[in-house]
C-alpha cells in the first residue's frame, strides 16, 4: 500500500520539528522512521516535536508507529512533544496514555515556546 | 429493509479485503449516519471504531485475501445506530468471550509488549457497545453508538473479549 504520509523536518531553537502531513497508518512506517532519523541527525536535539496539524487520519497502526518513535527517543534521552492534534486525536492520545509521555500543545509556536521556557 | 423490529437498515455494502479499504468503509458509514443526530465527537468516535473493526476484518478475518469481502451493514436504532462488520474468519476466530492482553504503554515503551495491539482497545473505548458473534465461518462485530452518551458499565478487568488487533 502506497504511503499517503509525508514529512518535513526543520530546526527551531528549542527543538526539531517533524511536520507530518496526510495519513498516519501502517504504510507510514518508513516515512516516519526516516523523518525521525533525519531529525536527530540534524543537531542531536534534546526535544523532537511531532506536528500533526496537517494529519487527517491516524489509525491503531499509526499509534503503534508513534509508540515506536517515542520508545526510540526515550532510549536516546530525548523528549517528544506534539502539536496540532484535533480534539478527537487528543482523546485517543489520552485513552492510550500517550499524552502521559508526550506533552500536547495547540500549535508549533506554543510548543516551541513551552519547551524553550522549560529549558 | 428491516433486520429486527427496532432496526432499519440505512445501507449495506461490501469492500474487498485489501489494506486501506477501511477508509472506504468509514466514509460510507459516515454518509449513512449523517442524518441520525450523532454529535461531531460521537461521529468521529464511530468512524474510528468502524475503521479499526474493518481493518481487523480485512487483516485477521480475511487475511488480506482481496477476493473475500468484508460486509458492512448500518442500521438505525431508536436512539442511535448499529454497524455490523462481517468477515469470513469465524472458523479460526477465538471465542467471543476470550480475554486478551490489554495494551500497556509502559510495557510497550520498555519493549515488553509489541507496539501494536491497540485496535480492539480503541474500538471498545470509542463506541457505547461492541458485540462479537460467530456463525460458522462468519465472524461479526457489531458496534452500537447512541445518539446521546450513556453510562457505560466497564468490566473491572477492562479486558477485551475478542482477538487482539
Amino acid at each position: 500500500m502506497q504511503s499517503k504520509c509525508e514529512t518535513a523536518v526543520r530546526r527551531l531553537p528549542s527543538c526539531v520539528v517533524i511536520e507530518i502531513r496526510g495519513e498516519v497508518d501502517g504504510s507510514a512506517a518508513a516515512v516516519l522512521s526516516a523523518a525521525y532519523d533525519g531529525a536527530v541527525a540534524m543537531d542531536a536535539p534534546s526535544c523532537v516535536l511531532l506536528d500533526f496539524a496537517r494529519v487527517d487520519y491516524i489509525n491503531s497502526t499509526g499509534i503503534a508507529l508513534i509508540v515506536s518513535v517515542l520508545a526510540k527517543a526515550r532510549a536516546e534521552g530525548r523528549q517528544v512533544i506534539a502539536s496540532g492534534l484535533s480534539d478527537h486525536y487528543r482523546q485517543i492520545f489520552a485513552i492510550t496514555r500517550l499524552s502521559d509521555f508526550i506533552q500536547l500543545y495547540d500549535d508549533v509556536e506554543s510548543a516551541a515556546a513551552g519547551v524553550g521556557a522549560a529549558g | 429493509m428491516t433486520t429486527t423490529s427496532n432496526e432499519d437498515v440505512l445501507t449495506s455494502f461490501s469492500v474487498p479485503s485489501e489494506p486501506g479499504n477501511e477508509r472506504i468503509a468509514l466514509a460510507r458509514v459516515a454518509d449513512a449516519v449523517a442524518a441520525r443526530g450523532l454529535s461531531p465527537d460521537r461521529l468521529e468516535r464511530l468512524k474510528t471504531a468502524v475503521a479499526e473493526a474493518t481493518m481487523n476484518a480485512i487483516e485477521h478475518g480475511n487475511h488480506n485475501h482481496a477476493e473475500l469481502d468484508v460486509d458492512i451493514t448500518v442500521a438505525a436504532l431508536d436512539d442511535g445506530v448499529a454497524v455490523s462488520i462481517v468477515d469470513r474468519g469465524g472458523a479460526h476466530a477465538p471465542a467471543p468471550d476470550t480475554t486478551v492482553e490489554l495494551p500497556n504503554l509502559d510495557m510497550k515503551l520498555a519493549g515488553l509488549q509489541t507496539p501494536r495491539g491497540w485496535g480492539l482497545f480503541l474500538i471498545q473505548n470509542m463506541v457505547d457497545a461492541m458485540d462479537v458473534s460467530i456463525d460458522g465461518d462468519l465472524h461479526t462485530v457489531r458496534l452500537v453508538m447512541h445518539t446521546a452518551p450513556a453510562p457505560r458499565p466497564r468490566d473491572p478487568e477492562g479486558g477485551p473479549r475478542a482477538e487482539q488487533m
